[in-house]
Protein backbone atom coordinates (compact mmCIF):
# COMPACT_ATOMS: atom_id res chain seq x y z
CA UNK A 1 0.00 0.00 0.00
CA UNK A 2 1.53 3.31 -0.98
CA UNK A 3 1.43 6.47 1.09
CA UNK A 4 -1.20 8.14 -1.07
CA UNK A 5 -3.56 5.24 -0.52
CA UNK A 6 -2.84 5.16 3.21
CA UNK A 7 -3.55 8.87 3.54
CA UNK A 8 -6.81 8.55 1.65
CA UNK A 9 -7.95 5.73 3.92
CA UNK A 10 -6.99 7.68 7.03
CA UNK A 11 -8.84 10.73 5.74
CA UNK A 12 -11.96 8.69 5.02
CA UNK A 13 -11.82 7.07 8.47
CA UNK A 14 -11.61 10.44 10.17
CA UNK A 15 -14.46 11.84 8.06
CA UNK A 16 -16.56 8.83 9.07
CA UNK A 17 -15.67 9.37 12.73
CA UNK A 18 -16.54 13.07 12.60
CA UNK A 19 -19.93 12.28 11.06
CA UNK A 20 -20.43 9.59 13.71
CA UNK A 21 -19.66 11.96 16.61
CA UNK A 22 -21.87 14.72 15.19
CA UNK A 23 -24.71 12.22 14.77
CA UNK A 24 -24.43 11.31 18.46
CA UNK A 25 -25.43 14.89 19.26
CA UNK A 26 -28.64 14.69 17.22
CA UNK A 27 -31.47 13.53 19.51
CA UNK A 28 -32.99 10.27 18.32
CA UNK A 29 -36.75 10.60 17.75
CA UNK A 30 -37.26 6.81 17.82
CA UNK A 31 -36.74 5.36 21.30
CA UNK A 32 -36.07 1.87 20.00
CA UNK A 33 -32.68 0.21 20.55
CA UNK A 34 -30.69 0.01 17.34
CA UNK A 35 -32.68 2.60 15.37
CA UNK A 36 -30.28 5.16 13.95
CA UNK A 37 -29.75 7.22 10.85
CA UNK A 38 -26.23 5.89 10.44
CA UNK A 39 -24.88 8.85 8.48
CA UNK A 40 -21.33 7.55 8.93
CA UNK A 41 -22.23 4.78 6.52
CA UNK A 42 -22.13 7.29 3.67
CA UNK A 43 -18.37 6.85 3.92
CA UNK A 44 -18.68 3.05 4.11
CA UNK A 45 -20.80 2.86 0.96
CA UNK A 46 -18.46 5.27 -0.81
CA UNK A 47 -15.47 3.10 0.13
CA UNK A 48 -17.23 -0.07 -1.02
CA UNK A 49 -17.47 1.37 -4.53
CA UNK A 50 -14.10 3.11 -4.71
CA UNK A 51 -11.71 0.91 -2.72
CA UNK A 52 -10.73 -2.72 -2.35
CA UNK A 53 -12.74 -4.86 0.11
CA UNK A 54 -9.80 -5.16 2.51
CA UNK A 55 -9.34 -1.37 2.53
CA UNK A 56 -13.03 -0.82 3.19
CA UNK A 57 -12.85 -3.29 6.07
CA UNK A 58 -9.96 -1.30 7.53
CA UNK A 59 -11.92 1.97 7.43
CA UNK A 60 -14.92 0.32 9.09
CA UNK A 61 -12.80 -1.33 11.80
CA UNK A 62 -11.15 1.97 12.73
CA UNK A 63 -14.54 3.72 12.76
CA UNK A 64 -16.06 1.03 15.00
CA UNK A 65 -13.28 0.91 17.56
CA UNK A 66 -12.73 4.65 17.86
CA UNK A 67 -16.49 5.30 17.65
CA UNK A 68 -17.12 2.99 20.61
CA UNK A 69 -14.45 4.87 22.53
CA UNK A 70 -15.77 8.35 21.68
CA UNK A 71 -19.39 7.52 22.40
CA UNK A 72 -18.39 6.13 25.82
CA UNK A 73 -20.48 3.05 25.17
CA UNK A 74 -18.09 0.14 24.65
CA UNK A 75 -20.79 -2.46 25.35
CA UNK A 76 -22.56 -1.40 22.16
CA UNK A 77 -19.44 -2.39 20.21
CA UNK A 78 -20.42 -6.07 19.91
CA UNK A 79 -23.80 -5.23 18.40
CA UNK A 80 -22.47 -2.64 16.00
CA UNK A 81 -19.53 -4.88 15.01
CA UNK A 82 -21.85 -7.80 14.21
CA UNK A 83 -24.01 -5.43 12.17
CA UNK A 84 -21.08 -3.89 10.35
CA UNK A 85 -19.58 -7.26 9.39
CA UNK A 86 -22.90 -8.52 8.01
CA UNK A 87 -23.45 -5.20 6.22
CA UNK A 88 -20.01 -5.26 4.57
CA UNK A 89 -20.42 -8.86 3.40
CA UNK A 90 -23.79 -8.05 1.84
CA UNK A 91 -22.61 -4.91 0.09
CA UNK A 92 -19.37 -6.41 -1.21
CA UNK A 93 -21.30 -9.35 -2.69
CA UNK A 94 -23.70 -7.01 -4.44
CA UNK A 95 -21.51 -4.21 -5.68
CA UNK A 96 -20.55 -6.01 -8.88
CA UNK A 97 -24.12 -6.77 -9.93
CA UNK A 98 -25.56 -3.27 -9.52
CA UNK A 99 -25.24 -0.45 -12.08
CA UNK A 100 -24.04 3.03 -11.11
CA UNK A 101 -27.56 4.40 -10.89
CA UNK A 102 -28.61 1.87 -8.27
CA UNK A 103 -26.02 2.41 -5.61
CA UNK A 104 -28.74 3.43 -3.17
CA UNK A 105 -30.18 -0.08 -3.48
CA UNK A 106 -26.85 -1.54 -2.38
CA UNK A 107 -26.97 0.71 0.66
CA UNK A 108 -30.52 -0.40 1.49
CA UNK A 109 -29.47 -4.04 1.35
CA UNK A 110 -26.41 -3.22 3.45
CA UNK A 111 -28.70 -1.63 6.05
CA UNK A 112 -30.92 -4.72 6.09
CA UNK A 113 -27.91 -7.00 6.57
CA UNK A 114 -26.71 -4.66 9.31
CA UNK A 115 -30.01 -5.03 11.19
CA UNK A 116 -30.03 -8.80 10.79
CA UNK A 117 -26.47 -8.95 12.14
CA UNK A 118 -27.37 -6.73 15.10
CA UNK A 119 -30.39 -8.84 16.03
CA UNK A 120 -28.38 -12.06 15.70
CA UNK A 121 -25.80 -10.66 18.12
CA UNK A 122 -28.57 -9.55 20.49
CA UNK A 123 -30.23 -12.99 20.43
CA UNK A 124 -26.91 -14.70 21.20
CA UNK A 125 -25.85 -12.22 23.91
CA UNK A 126 -29.22 -11.87 25.65
CA UNK A 127 -29.95 -15.61 25.32
CA UNK A 128 -33.51 -14.80 24.42
CA UNK A 129 -35.47 -15.06 21.19
CA UNK A 130 -37.81 -12.24 22.26
CA UNK A 131 -35.60 -9.59 20.70
CA UNK A 132 -36.35 -10.97 17.22
CA UNK A 133 -39.58 -8.95 17.49
CA UNK A 134 -37.46 -5.87 16.88
CA UNK A 135 -36.31 -7.12 13.48
CA UNK A 136 -39.30 -5.97 11.36
CA UNK A 137 -39.22 -2.50 12.92
CA UNK A 138 -35.47 -2.26 12.43
CA UNK A 139 -35.81 -3.45 8.83
CA UNK A 140 -38.36 -0.73 8.02
CA UNK A 141 -36.44 2.12 9.65
CA UNK A 142 -33.12 0.67 8.51
CA UNK A 143 -34.05 0.50 4.86
CA UNK A 144 -35.35 4.09 4.93
CA UNK A 145 -32.12 5.26 6.54
CA UNK A 146 -30.15 3.10 4.10
CA UNK A 147 -31.94 4.64 1.12
CA UNK A 148 -31.08 8.11 2.42
CA UNK A 149 -27.40 7.41 3.02
CA UNK A 150 -27.26 5.56 -0.30
CA UNK A 151 -28.63 8.57 -2.19
CA UNK A 152 -26.10 10.79 -0.45
CA UNK A 153 -23.31 8.45 -1.55
CA UNK A 154 -24.61 8.38 -5.11
CA UNK A 155 -24.45 12.18 -5.27
CA UNK A 156 -20.94 12.06 -3.81
CA UNK A 157 -19.74 9.49 -6.33
CA UNK A 158 -20.99 11.67 -9.20
CA UNK A 159 -19.29 14.75 -7.80
CA UNK A 160 -15.97 13.20 -6.80
CA UNK A 161 -14.82 11.81 -10.12
CA UNK A 162 -11.46 10.18 -10.38
CA UNK B 1 -32.43 -7.15 -15.17
CA UNK B 2 -30.67 -8.48 -12.11
CA UNK B 3 -31.01 -5.16 -10.32
CA UNK B 4 -34.75 -5.20 -10.96
CA UNK B 5 -35.04 -8.56 -9.20
CA UNK B 6 -33.07 -7.18 -6.25
CA UNK B 7 -35.32 -4.11 -6.16
CA UNK B 8 -38.44 -6.28 -6.07
CA UNK B 9 -36.97 -8.45 -3.29
CA UNK B 10 -36.09 -5.37 -1.24
CA UNK B 11 -39.58 -3.92 -1.71
CA UNK B 12 -41.15 -7.22 -0.65
CA UNK B 13 -39.05 -7.42 2.53
CA UNK B 14 -39.90 -3.79 3.26
CA UNK B 15 -43.65 -4.30 2.88
CA UNK B 16 -43.71 -7.54 4.87
CA UNK B 17 -41.78 -5.99 7.75
CA UNK B 18 -43.97 -2.87 7.66
CA UNK B 19 -47.05 -5.08 8.11
CA UNK B 20 -45.34 -7.08 10.85
CA UNK B 21 -44.31 -3.86 12.64
CA UNK B 22 -47.93 -2.70 12.81
CA UNK B 23 -48.87 -6.09 14.24
CA UNK B 24 -45.99 -6.05 16.75
CA UNK B 25 -46.69 -2.51 17.97
CA UNK B 26 -50.31 -3.29 19.00
CA UNK B 27 -51.10 -2.71 22.64
CA UNK B 28 -51.28 -5.71 24.89
CA UNK B 29 -54.00 -6.79 27.29
CA UNK B 30 -51.76 -9.12 29.27
CA UNK B 31 -51.15 -8.32 32.91
CA UNK B 32 -48.26 -10.59 33.90
CA UNK B 33 -44.86 -9.03 33.51
CA UNK B 34 -41.51 -10.71 33.91
CA UNK B 35 -38.04 -9.26 34.31
CA UNK B 36 -35.35 -11.34 32.67
CA UNK B 37 -31.61 -10.93 32.91
CA UNK B 38 -29.09 -13.05 31.04
CA UNK B 39 -31.81 -15.52 30.12
CA UNK B 40 -33.03 -16.17 33.68
CA UNK B 41 -36.32 -14.85 35.04
CA UNK B 42 -35.65 -12.67 38.09
CA UNK B 43 -39.17 -11.40 38.91
CA UNK B 44 -42.70 -12.19 37.80
CA UNK B 45 -45.63 -10.07 38.91
CA UNK B 46 -49.22 -9.18 38.07
CA UNK B 47 -49.63 -5.52 37.18
CA UNK B 48 -53.19 -5.40 38.57
CA UNK B 49 -52.39 -6.36 42.12
CA UNK B 50 -48.84 -5.15 42.57
CA UNK B 51 -48.25 -2.07 44.66
CA UNK B 52 -46.45 0.88 43.13
CA UNK B 53 -42.78 0.27 43.70
CA UNK B 54 -39.30 0.57 42.30
CA UNK B 55 -37.14 -2.52 41.84
CA UNK B 56 -33.40 -2.11 41.59
CA UNK B 57 -31.67 -4.60 39.33
CA UNK B 58 -27.90 -4.78 39.37
CA UNK B 59 -26.05 -5.83 36.26
CA UNK B 60 -23.02 -8.13 36.37
CA UNK B 61 -20.77 -5.29 35.23
CA UNK B 62 -21.69 -3.12 38.23
CA UNK B 63 -24.39 -1.04 36.54
CA UNK B 64 -28.03 -0.90 37.52
CA UNK B 65 -31.56 -0.36 36.22
CA UNK B 66 -34.51 0.91 38.26
CA UNK B 67 -37.75 -0.76 37.13
CA UNK B 68 -40.77 1.29 38.17
CA UNK B 69 -44.28 -0.10 38.61
CA UNK B 70 -46.95 2.59 38.77
CA UNK B 71 -50.73 2.54 38.23
CA UNK B 72 -50.64 -0.79 36.43
CA UNK B 73 -47.83 0.14 34.05
CA UNK B 74 -44.18 -0.77 34.10
CA UNK B 75 -41.23 1.20 32.80
CA UNK B 76 -37.52 1.62 33.44
CA UNK B 77 -37.16 4.80 35.45
CA UNK B 78 -33.41 5.05 35.56
CA UNK B 79 -30.32 3.32 34.24
CA UNK B 80 -26.66 4.15 34.40
CA UNK B 81 -25.84 3.08 30.87
CA UNK B 82 -24.74 5.78 28.43
CA UNK B 83 -27.40 5.24 25.76
CA UNK B 84 -30.51 5.44 28.00
CA UNK B 85 -32.62 3.79 25.31
CA UNK B 86 -34.50 1.62 27.80
CA UNK B 87 -35.54 4.73 29.77
CA UNK B 88 -36.66 6.54 26.63
CA UNK B 89 -38.76 3.55 25.53
CA UNK B 90 -41.28 4.47 28.22
CA UNK B 91 -43.91 2.08 29.51
CA UNK B 92 -44.26 -1.52 28.37
CA UNK B 93 -47.16 -1.71 25.93
CA UNK B 94 -46.78 -4.43 23.37
CA UNK B 95 -46.91 -8.20 23.74
CA UNK B 96 -44.09 -8.78 21.34
CA UNK B 97 -41.83 -5.79 21.87
CA UNK B 98 -40.04 -6.06 25.21
CA UNK B 99 -38.16 -3.21 26.86
CA UNK B 100 -34.52 -4.19 26.51
CA UNK B 101 -31.37 -2.75 27.95
CA UNK B 102 -28.64 -4.03 25.67
CA UNK B 103 -25.65 -3.00 27.83
CA UNK B 104 -27.07 -4.73 30.92
CA UNK B 105 -28.70 -7.66 29.07
CA UNK B 106 -32.00 -6.90 30.79
CA UNK B 107 -35.46 -7.62 29.35
CA UNK B 108 -38.83 -6.50 30.72
CA UNK B 109 -41.69 -8.26 28.92
CA UNK B 110 -45.24 -9.55 29.17
CA UNK B 111 -45.64 -13.23 29.99
CA UNK B 112 -48.58 -15.54 29.44
CA UNK B 113 -51.29 -14.84 32.01
CA UNK B 114 -51.20 -17.48 34.71
CA UNK B 115 -54.90 -18.30 35.02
Amino acid sequence: MNIRRLTELALLSSVALIIFVIELRIPNPFPIPGVKLGLANIVTVYAVFRYRPSETAMIVTVRLLLGAMFSGNPSALLYSAAGAIACLCGMLLLRRSLPEKQIWLCSVIGAMFHNIGQITAAVILMQSCGVIAYLPILLVTGSLAGAFTGLCTQLLLYRIKR
Amino acid sequence: MKSRKILIAVLLIFLVSACLSVFILRHSDQQTVEIVQNGTVLYTFDLNDTQDQIIRISAPDGGYNLVQIQNGTVCIAEADCPDQTCVKMGTLQSDYLPIVCLPHKLIVRFAEDAS
